[in-house]
Order: structure tokens, then C-alpha cells, then sequence
């Protein structure tokens, strides 16, 4: 603006510096002015979300497990577990925007677990106990850092991304729990189509919906109006360092280990990559309706030193600790395509929708054989249908979430499904409910209830206990209450 | 009693004196400080019978740290005060006032010998971050390019950096000279050699001045401002000068100050 009045000769080049010096003064005492940012830095964000949370768990003991008479810390037929806590959630990060198209990104957490960021308040010990303590003492307030990244946009419609970053793949809540923050490189390509058919004169408008085998919209190419289409494909790889081997080659021999109950084997020496391939498209018609669809192909590679043991999940016929005793992270024998889904329109001024997720494990024989249980091949389909209502957007906004999920034993990798769903566990079916209201832009309230059954009952519940101790969990109750600042 | 008026009468004696010194302390850009204003303040010395001056050209950096300091009356600039600089200037009270006593055309120069006849605003660019590293990239005759710069306590540094490299980070292994001399001498002694310097300072021998963009620096192109390295210089003071400051600084602006401006190789303001 200074330049222009200049070049106009409004003002002269020393007024014009005058003003700039006096902009430059008030600029450096404000809040802003005083931040220093590097020259590389472009732009930045700041964001984050403080929630506070009561959570409720429940789970209970199958009716057929044969364990002793019911006493303290023993599970009984039908015995209900459940745990109630208080908590809260710190996430904190900063996105920045690079020179040369670069960018990067990194947000702390309160928690190093993978699926969760939460603290449990008075979960520490008293001050009298080995290691200190006290009420209120900060054991468990720990910061993580939950994502770390970098990644390039200099080339058209591609993003490279690397380190431990947001989920890249579309997905939902019984694939991957939406706190997991995958490690390695992404690749995504999206390319936005845009097609207008018809418009104009009704001739011509009915032309252009027979072009389109009557997929248009009748009534608005009656009206005249062009019916736009915006199709947006995507594709989205993906191949993350699952679990890194130490050392690859180790000192003398490699040792060997009977761990899978296969016989002596060498222990392997292999990092272990997830790779997922994604392939997706979706489509924006006119009045707020779209679809969405994203077909991935997940497979994993190598054997790390962690998950390497073969997947048991447990088995009802043991006792409840022998049941999970037995290995409940293993990833062999899985191939897993997925394809999560979403349609969406508007009802007057209600956002609607459908959602849903299908997953078939196209190694689930092998993955059941190596479990103990040769005949169970069919537990390999996991799938997911729901209905929202409502978005929360800005403040007085409301949304509610309703759906059915069903999880097989051998479906899905057990270490990355929503640990709040049935526990992160496998081999279970129910249903979830999640109602919203944004007290204002920047706070949600919000109620979450899951009630889950066990599928198969001649098979455990597969999958680390999150908050229940109990394989298998015949069933499973979550309720929380959440107080979310987003900024 | 005898020796507290003995001491009263000595500070008072040295305060008069101090008050009385006409001594002018400037501080600051070499690009002015290293030509333009010891000859100005020739000039004013031979009006101003008695004054001396204290001129330190140690970059636009210093200048602006002295108003901010209190240990200058003048500083000279050849780029803008940056926003931490007026903060801190505030914090302590002083008020960073900006003064346009000349413009400059920070002049690409190379080797008198080179067979670069002209460049791009986007080969400067790629030059100076290190994109490019041989002379057969840009229209030369092949050679790894010797970039030379001002060191980072210079307003050249730093206004180069945001007029010719989009804020961009200078080659790693571009060399940092402390003037505008020493990199107009290094430029002509190396036929792969690359630098900037001020106007003022393009007439060294050995080396040349690259059009950019087809435009040459000169008092009208960067009047009219179609020489696309363009800037104000500046005395910064600390509010409106007054005494000897004021006295000098009108000075520069005069007629008389302004012949000696474009005598030495700026553009005038008027």
C-alpha cells in the first residue's frame, strides 16, 4: 500500500518510511511481533486440543470358561470387571509450512502409548512408596512426542511424506485407531476432476443426463442449471517401519528360538514394514452429496523382534490368565484388503450419512492354522456399518454417530484397531454411539457408549487387554464423557 | 571543604566540555560509511570549523545496535530496522527513526573477463543459493562460480538476500567479505568470481556490472525504480536529532550533501 502511494507520488519515499518505521514499532510490541521465526518458515501453525475425560470400562468372563470358584483377582463365570477413571488429554503441535514447497510437523502428547494420549488422574503412587510419589505427583504426566515428520509438495498433485506422521491412508475406527501415528514414508497423489454436463436450454440439458445414463439429477437439469461433477481420485502408499530387528547381525551365530511352537527356528533378523496400498476416488455431486470409496491392500514384510511370535488371541478353553498368556500380537499370515466407504448428502440444513468399512484377511487359514485352530479359517472378515447426523463444525453445531461393527478372530492386525471399540480386540461384534454438541467453535461435549459381544465362542478375544483383563471377553461395555478444547 | 569544590568544579568543567565537543560518533553500514559519509563529513567540517567525527563502518547491523545502545548519535543503514530491533529499541525506551539520506542499486558484478553479458533475476537467484554451481548454466563459458557476499552484520547481506534470493539461504560455499571493496577486489582478480556490491562502488577495476533483466543500475533506473535491486539507505536516529545530528543529517539532504551523494556513486533523494 505504501509503495502504491508512493508511485501515485501521494506521499514521498521519507513519509513513507516514516509510516513503515511507526507500523514496524507497533508490529514488534505486539504479542506477534515479538515471535522470531526462521526465514525458511513460511507459514505456521499452531494447534492443539486440551479434553478432559470419565471414561467407564466393563468387561465380562464367558460363562463356559472352566476357571476356579470366583475369589479376589480370579476371574468367575460371568464376572464383570470394570474400571472407572478420570483423565485428560494434552496435544500440542505445530504444522509449518517450508520455502521450496517443503513442510513439516510435530505435536507432543501425554502419553507414549501408541493408541492413547491419556492420563489418568490420581493414578500415581503415595509418597511413601519406592520411587516417591504423592496425590498429585507427575509420574504419569509425561510429554511424547507423537508426531514428527517432514515431507515435499514440489511436484503437481503429489505429497511426500516422512517420519512418524497423521495417518495418510482414508480409514476408520476398525482398521486403525485414529491415535496411531505410523512411522515411515507416504507417498499421495490426488487429482481433482471437474466435468459440467448440460446446462442451458432444456434440450440440451436433457441431452447431456442421457449422455450420463441417467445418472444426473433430473430436477436440476429441468431447471437449466449445469450438473457438475468433481471427481477426486486419490492414491495413497504407504510403507511404514513396523518393527525394527536388533541387532541385524548379531555377534557369533544367531540364536534360535521355540517360540512359535513350530520347533527351533532362528531368531529372525529382519525389520518388519506394513505396506498398504491405497486407491480411491470421490465424488462430489450437486446439492452437498458425495461418495467416497478407498480400496487398500495391506501386507506386511520381514519379522522385527517384537511381532514376530505367531497370533494365538487366546482360547477359552484355558484359564483366563493362561488365555492371555497366549501371543496376541503376532502379524503373520496377514493380507488384508479393506475398503472403507462413505456417502454422504444433506437433509435441508442436516449433513447426513452412511459410512461403513469391509476387510476380508486373504491369509486367515494360515493365520488360524498357526493359531492353533485349523478349522476357523472363515473368522477372516471384519466389516462396519453406521449412520451420522448432524457436524460439528461452530459453536451450537451437533452430530450423532450410530453403527454396527463386526470383527473376526483372524480379520485385522490386532495391534492397530480403535482400542476404545470392544478393547482392542478381535472376535467381537456390537454396536457404538457417539452424540456431540459444540458448546462453542472451539469446545465439544461429547458422550460415547460401545456395547460388544464375543463372535465365535470357541475362540479368545484376540488382542492386547487396553483396559480389561479378560480373554476371552464375552462382553464388553465403554462409556465416556468428554469436555474437548480444540485450538 | 576546599577539595569537594576542587571536585565539583572538575566535573562541571568536563561536563561543559562534553557538551561543547562538537564531536559527531555515526556508526554502521559500510556501504555508507566506507565512501559517502567521511567525505559529507569533510565537507560539513570545513562549514563546521572544530568538529570531529567518529565514523565506524563495521555494517548496517552496528548502526542500528548503537541507536538502540545510545553509543551513536547517527546510525547508518543500507537496509530497514528489523522488527526485533525496533522491539528492542522500544524496550529501552528509544524511538528508531529512519531518515532516507540516498538510494543505491545493489549492482551484480563479475569478472571483467567473464563473457557474462547479462542475467536473470532467476539465475541471480540460482547463482547466490548454490542451485547453480558452473558458469556453463547461466551463459558462461564454464567454471565453478566463486561466490563472493557481504558478511552477515551488513544491511547489503540481508537486503540482497530478500530482494534478489526470495529470502533464501546463500550458498554454503559462497565466501563472506567484510565491504563492498574487498568484494569488488576479490570479483576482479577471479575470472569465475560473482558478487554485489553498492553503485558506489562498481567503478573498482578488473570487473564488470551484469544487466539484470536487462536493466543496469544507474541513478535513473533506480529513480524510476526499474532496476529491480533497488533501496533506500538511512540515518537512523533516535527520534527527531537534534544539535550536531540534526545539523549533519540536514546537511546530507541538502543541495550541497546531495551533489557529494551522487558524486560518489548513489542516486540522490531529490
Amino acid at each position: 500500500m505504501l509503495d502504491l502511494l508512493v508511485r501515485k507520488k501521494i506521499i514521498t519515499d521519507q513519509e513513507a518510511e516514516e509510516v513503515r518505521a511507526e507500523l514496524t514499532k507497533e508490529a514488534a510490541t505486539t504479542s506477534a511481533g515479538k515471535w522470531k521465526l526462521s526465514t525458511p518458515i513460511t507459514e505456521l501453525e499452531l494447534y492443539g486440543d486440551i479434553r478432559l475425560r470419565y471414561q467407564y470400562n466393563g468387561g465380562r468372563t464367558a460363562g463356559d470358561t472352566p476357571v476356579a470358584a470366583p475369589g479376589a483377582g480370579v476371574a468367575g463365570l460371568h464376572d464383570w470387571q470394570e474400571r472407572e477413571r478420570e483423565r485428560y488429554r494434552l496435544r500440542l503441535g505445530l504444522r509449518g509450512i517450508l520455502a521450496d514447497d517443503w513442510f513439516f510437523g510435530v505435536r507432543l502428547e501425554t502419553n507414549a502409548s501408541d493408541r492413547s494420549s491419556n492420563v489418568t488422574f490420581g493414578d500415581d503412587t503415595s509418597s511413601s512408596s519406592a520411587g516417591g510419589g504423592g496425590p498429585f505427583a507427575k509420574g504419569s504426566d509425561g510429554v511424547d512426542v507423537g508426531q514428527a515428520y517432514l515431507g515435499y509438495k514440489g511436484f503437481k498433485d503429489i505429497t511426500l511424506t516422512g517420519g512418524k506422521m497423521p495417518n495418510p491412508l482414508v480409514t476408520t475406527l476398525m482398521v486403525w485407531d485414529p491415535d496411531i501415528n505410523p512411522e515411515g514414508l507416504a507417498e499421495q497423489w490426488k487429482h481433482t476432476f471437474n466435468f459440467t454436463f448440460g446446462g442451458g436450454r432444456a434440450e440440451s440439458s436433457a441431452q447431456g443426463y442421457s449422455k450420463e445414463g441417467g445418472k444426473g439429477v433430473v430436477a436440476t437439469q429441468a431447471e437449466g442449471e449445469p450438473f457438475k461433477l468433481k471427481i477426486d481420485v486419490f492414491a495413497n502408499f504407504a510403507q511404514f517401519v513396523y518393527d525394527d530387528a536388533n541387532p541385524e547381525n548379531p555377534l557369533g551365530a544367531r540364536g534360535t528360538t521355540t517360540a512359535n511352537g513350530v520347533g527351533t527356528q532362528l531368531i529372525p533378523n529382519t525389520d518388519a514394514f506394513l505396506l498398504a496400498w491405497q486407491v480411491g476416488a470421490r465424488f462430489t455431486f450437486p446439492k452437498n452429496i458425495y461418495a467416497q470409496i478407498a480400496p487398500t491392500l495391506y501386507n506386511y514384510t520381514g519379522n522385527g523382534d517384537t511381532f514376530n511370535v505367531h497370533f494365538q488371541g487366546g482360547d477359552p478353553l484355558l484359564t483366563n490368565s493362561a488365555s492371555l498368556a497366549q501371543n496376541q500380537t503376532g502379524i503373520n499370515s496377514l493380507l488384508v484388503f479393506d475398503m472403507p466407504w462413505e456417502i454422504g448428502w444433506k437433509l435441508g440444513e442436516i449433513p447426513m450419512r452412511l459410512f461403513g468399512d469391509f476387510a476380508v484377511n486373504l491369509e486367515a487359514d494360515d493365520r488360524a492354522a498357526a493359531a492353533g485352530h485349523p478349522g476357523k479359517g472363515d473368522q477372516r472378515y471384519a466389516y462396519q456399518i453406521g449412520a451420522g447426523l448432524g457436524q460439528l463444525k461452530v459453536k451450537h453445531d451437533w452430530q450423532i454417530d450410530v453403527w454396527y461393527q463386526h470383527s473376526d478372530q483372524y480379520a485385522l492386525d490386532p495391534n492397530l484397531v480403535d482400542d476404545d471399540i470392544f478393547d482392542g480386540r478381535l472376535n467381537m461384534h456390537g454396536i457404538g454411539v457417539r452424540a456431540g454438541y459444540a458448546l462453542s467453535d472451539a469446545v465439544i461435549l461429547s458422550l460415547s457408549y460401545n456395547y460388544g459381544w464375543r463372535v465365535d465362542h470357541g475362540l479368545g478375544t484376540g488382542g492386547m487387554p487396553i483396559a480389561i483383563g479378560i480373554n476371552p471377553l464375552d462382553q464388553y461395555q465403554w462409556f465416556v464423557a468428554d469436555l474437548n478444547v480444540r485450538f | 571543604m576546599k577539595t569537594k569544590y576542587l571536585a565539583l568544579s572538575i566535573i562541571l568543567a568536563a561536563s561543559v566540555s562534553s557538551v561543547h565537543a562538537d564531536r559527531l560518533v555515526i556508526k554502521g553500514s559500510d556501504t555508507l560509511g566506507a565512501k559517502l559519509v567521511p567525505q559529507l563529513a569533510e565537507q560539513f567540517k570545513s562549514q563546521h570549523p572544530g568538529t570531529t567525527f567518529d565514523i565506524a563502518a563495521e555494517g548496517s547491523t552496528t548502526g542500528i545496535a548503537a541507536i538502540i545502545d545510545g553509543t551513536a548519535e547517527i546510525g547508518m543503514s543500507s537496509r530497514r530496522a528489523k522488527s526485533s530491533e525496533v522491539g528492542a529499541a522500544t524496550a529501552k525506551g528509544r524511538n528508531m527513526k529512519p531518515t532516507i539520506v540516498a538510494y543505491d542499486g545493489i549492482a551484480v558484478i563479475v569478472n571483467a573477463k567473464s563473457p557474462v553479458k547479462s542475467l536473470t533475476k532467476k539465475q541471480v537467484e540460482q547463482i547466490f543459493t548454490g542451485d547453480v554451481t558452473d558458469w556453463s548454466a547461466v551463459g558462461g563459458s564454464g567454471g565453478k562460480i566463486s561466490i563472493y557476499t557481504r558478511n552477515t552484520s551488513s544491511g547489503t547481506y540481508s537486503d540482497f538476500k530478500e530482494l534478489a534470493m526470495k529470502k533464501r539461504d546463500y550458498a554454503g560455499s559462497s565466501q563472506k567479505m567484510a565491504g563492498n571493496e574487498q568484494i569488488a577486489a576479490e570479483v576482479g582478480r577471479n575470472p569465475n568470481g560473482v558478487g554485489y556490491v553498492g553503485m558506489a562502488y562498481t567503478k573498482a577495476s578488473g570487473l564488470k556490472v551484469v544487466p539484470i533483466d536487462g536493466v543496469t543500475p544507474s541513478v535513473k533506473t533506480v529513480q524510476d525504480h526499474s532496476y529491480s535491486y533497488w533501496r533506500p539507505t538511512f540515518y537512523y536516529t533516535n527520534g527527531e536529532p537534534g544539535g550536531l545530528a540534526k545539523q549533519f543529517l540536514d546537511f546530507t539532504v541538502s543541495s550541497t550533501g546531495q551533489k557529494i551523494v551522487t558524486r560518489v556513486g548513489f542516486v540522490p533523494v531529490k
